[in-house]
């Protein structure tokens, strides 16, 4: 029932319901998670495992919630909230560890911790020297890498914060990283000042491992494999790396989505274009451009998600360069948004944004929408 | 003994019905109606078809909780929403008359084509018709006459600066409408005025253009540097390169021979050099293939400006001072633009971490520990600080 509107039930007649009805494979379905945060959401991630339903979500308030869309029978519903962990400071990134009982934060209290979720337990990796706004996990590599407004990256062991002799490597930046984003053999930084630099993940796992004991707090300068300035011309909001390894897609405050190629070759350069998005003509004529402010690829398809502050999201073909569709707004902006690993569900994380410049969260305005993905709905189209 | 049919008459043709999306037409209203709903109006969730797009629109919201924005199928420039279209219902006028104006110059220029082929007359005149029949082919001596009339014709449009009056096509695309019919499938004649017409191309029905995810189409680049010409006739402003041409500015020499291009009555811009050219555009006007299709054009200058130097100087100049005053020109041209986020330097979560709510100061970790709620500790976490922190 949940696919057909509520508001128009009466509408309905009998035979346009039941045909929808039998359509329902087809058709997508969108739910609200409960019990959501009561203030902003930072991060939202689903679990890579391809069945795993499981969802991680940082937030203002301090707490990381974890969620699972399946009941205890299996059978994916509405999701529930399996746990709730509290640190000190807002949390302003999580992720998954090596299975989806491991979570790393990242957060304000300068620390990157990571969570057991069977135990409960916290522990902190490392500290950095202001806030902590990413973290990512690289299961091919095993390694743990924090980006803080400290201008550093942290690249830590897993059994950092058990092991004393576990340190991290720190590795300086020339700006202040504002999103991180992995692929099996390489990390994107995207930095203040339109700097991006992406590195090979084997040189810093390797660096991460002869780290120890090194002088000067274990800090190491390294060469990225690429430095590049953002193809944008405003300040960079999230970045997002193509599932196959191929390159990357990075949006702006000024509501601008930019696809890039990892391959320096010129041909490949050559294919990097960007395009505006998340814009809304209002009544004076006036183009009002919103952040976007998330950024998500398709594990299966390789098509992209992007949230903006206008309460958009949409779908887009990278390759065939085509919108493949885009969703009813949402009540405010969308802070997050993330595939599941089997492609199958979109979560949508929804809550005001600073942008507002409002001061106090009402009530129900924070918000996880999922949406069940019909076979082909994510699917690019191909080119015209 | 019927009288044979040579084809539909012009008012035949004209009254076919046709679709607004992809501008086919049919032998029958109702034909028309099942195709919109079939291939414009169709869902693509669920597979119903609706009597319109605003239907369908709200079919989608509706039922699937999706914003339809665009119909499918259609030709770039007719995908929009905004029309409310059923069978020839809602037809916008100036698309109609385009339309109409398409067919009749389509149908003269196969007319013209045919009686070139076989003598006959015109079709569909009186309904006797003439009877004459004539050989069908003409003898190879009026043959060579015919194309050397032609190719007269041709030189003495190319040099006399007559916009193609000699090309029977040429006379229906004297006339611009906003509908554009420049590349309709017979325009054979070779360097047929069509160019002249690019800009318009692009909102062409007939031309496909590149959709540009985000929904502004890229327009063609224009040359800012006219190519020598070989003759005293006033130079062309400018030449247009066609749309699916780079949007970058041709080089001279990439230019075809400038003789081969028609003059551009419509401009009427008088004897105006490069210089002065240039110094147009740099000033207000805007060249367009700097102002929109913005996509391509960002990636397109900083990717090519090592290009532009090697080449002509004068292009890196103009491409230079277009990218150091595309900002303001940008806001000349489209809609102003008002950014819910502007700061530079200060991200968004930044600012908000400085609000006085989330305000945290690291006392350096000493007296955390009393001010962690007891239910969250439940492990040894804490006590590993003091050994982890590098700082210390």
């Amino acid at each position: 029932m949940a696919e057909n509107a509520p508001n128009d039930g009466a509408a309905l007649e009998l035979g346009f319901f039941l045909y929808h009805r039998v359509a329902r494979d087809m058709s997508s379905n969108q739910f609200t998670v409960a019990s959501p945060p009561a203030d902003a959401i930072s991060a939202l991630k689903f679990s890579p495992d391809p069945d795993s339903t499981r969802i991680v979500v940082a937030s203002w308030d301090k707490n990381v919630y974890l969620y699972d869309l399946r009941d205890e029978n299996g059978a994916v519903g509405e999701g529930k909230l399996l746990q709730k962990f509290e640190l000190q400071a807002p949390v302003l990134d999580v992720c998954f560890g090596e299975t989806e009982n491991e979570i790393y934060t990242a957060g304000l209290d300068w620390d990157v911790q990571k969570i057991d979720v069977n135990t409960s337990t916290q522990t902190v990796l490392s500290s950095h020297e202001a806030g902590v706004r990413s973290v990512v996990y690289s299961r091919e590599h095993n390694i743990i890498i924090s980006g803080s407004w400290d201008s550093t990256l942290h690249i830590h062991r897993p059994d950092a914060g058990s092991n004393p002799d576990s340190l991290p490597a720190i590795i300086p930046l020339p700006s202040k990283p504002f999103s991180l984003s992995l692929t099996a053999t390489k990390l994107v930084v995207a930095m203040a000042s339109r700097a991006l630099h992406i590195y090979d993940l084997k040189a810093l796992a390797l660096l991460s491992a002869q780290a120890d004991g090194a002088a000067d707090n274990n800090k190491v300068e390294v060469e990225p494999w690429q430095r590049r300035e953002s193809s944008l011309k405003f300040m960079t909001r999230c970045v997002a790396c193509m599932p196959d390894d191929a390159g990357y897609a990075s949006s702006s405050i000024e509501g601008r989505v930019a696809v890039e190629w990892f391959d320096p070759s010129p041909e490949s350069q050559a294919r990097k274009y960007a395009f505006k998005c998340h814009r809304q003509t209002a009544e004076d004529n006036v183009d009002v451009v919103y952040p976007v402010n998330a950024l998500a690829f398709h594990p299966v398809f390789g098509t992209f998600a992007s949230g903006g502050g206008d309460g958009v999201v949409a779908l887009w073909d990278g390759i065939s360069k085509r919108r493949i569709r885009q969703y009813q707004k949402y009540s405010s902006s969308v802070a997050a948004v993330a595939f599941s690993g089997n492609g199958k569900y979109l979560a949508i994380g929804v809550s005001p944004g600073f942008e507002d410049g409002k001061d106090d969260m009402p009530e129900g305005v924070v918000k996880i929408f999922v949406r069940e993905l019909g076979e082909t709905e994510a699917k690019g189209k191909g080119a015209k | 003994m019927g009288k044979k049919r040579r084809g539909p008459t012009l008012d035949e043709v004209m009254a076919r019905p046709w679709c607004y999306y992809c501008e086919r037409d049919f032998d029958d209203l109702k034909i028309l109606i099942s195709h919109q709903k079939a291939k414009h109006f169709k869902c693509e969730r669920c597979g119903r078809r609706l009597n319109t797009a605003g239907g369908l629109s709200v079919h989608m919201s509706q039922v699937h909780k999706e914003q339809l924005t665009e119909v499918e199928n259609a030709l770039p420039n007719r995908a929009g929403l905004e029309v409310e279209i059923f069978g020839m219902e809602g037809m916008p006028d100036d698309v109609l008359k385009a339309h109409q104006q398409r067919v009749a110059a389509q149908f003269h220029q196969a007319e013209v084509e045919r009686q070139a082929t076989t003598g006959n007359p015109p079709a569909g005149g009186s309904a006797g018709g003439p009877p004459a029949k004539k050989p069908k082919l003409e003898a190879a001596s009026d043959l060579k006459k015919r194309l050397a009339e032609h190719r007269a014709k041709r030189q003495e449009a190319i040099a006399g600066g007559s916009s193609g009056e000699g090309t029977p096509i040429g006379a229906g695309q004297a006339a611009p409408s906003p509908g554009g019919y420049a590349q309709s499938p017979q325009a054979v004649p070779v360097p047929s005025p069509a160019q002249q017409y690019s800009y318009q191309q692009v909102a062409s029905p007939v031309y496909p253009t590149f959709p540009v995810p985000g929904g502004q189409s890229p327009a063609p680049g224009y040359g800012a540097t006219p190519p020598p010409f070989p003759q005293q006739q006033p130079p062309p402003a400018q030449i247009q390169s066609p749309p699916n041409a780079s949007a970058f500015p041709p080089r001279p020499g990439s230019l075809p021979p400038a003789s081969n291009l028609p003059q551009r009555p419509a401009f009427g811009v008088p004897t105006v050099n490069a210089q002065q050219m240039q110094q147009m555009h740099m000033g207000h006007a805007i060249p367009s293939g700097y102002a929109n299709g913005d996509a391509t054009h960002k990636t397109e200058v900083s990717s090519s400006v090592d290009d532009l130097v090697s080449g002509a100087a004068t292009e890196a100049a103009a491409a230079k001072t277009a990218e150091s005053t595309e900002k303001p020109a940008k806001k000349d041209k489209s809609k102003p633009t008002r950014m819910i986020y502007s700061d530079e330097t200060i991200s968004p979560e930044e600012k908000m971490a400085r609000l006085p709510r989330y305000s945290f100061v690291p006392s350096h970790k000493n007296t955390v520990l009393g001010e962690l709620p007891a239910a969250v500790v439940t492990g040894p976490i804490r006590d590993s600080d003091t050994v982890i922190d590098p700082t210390h």
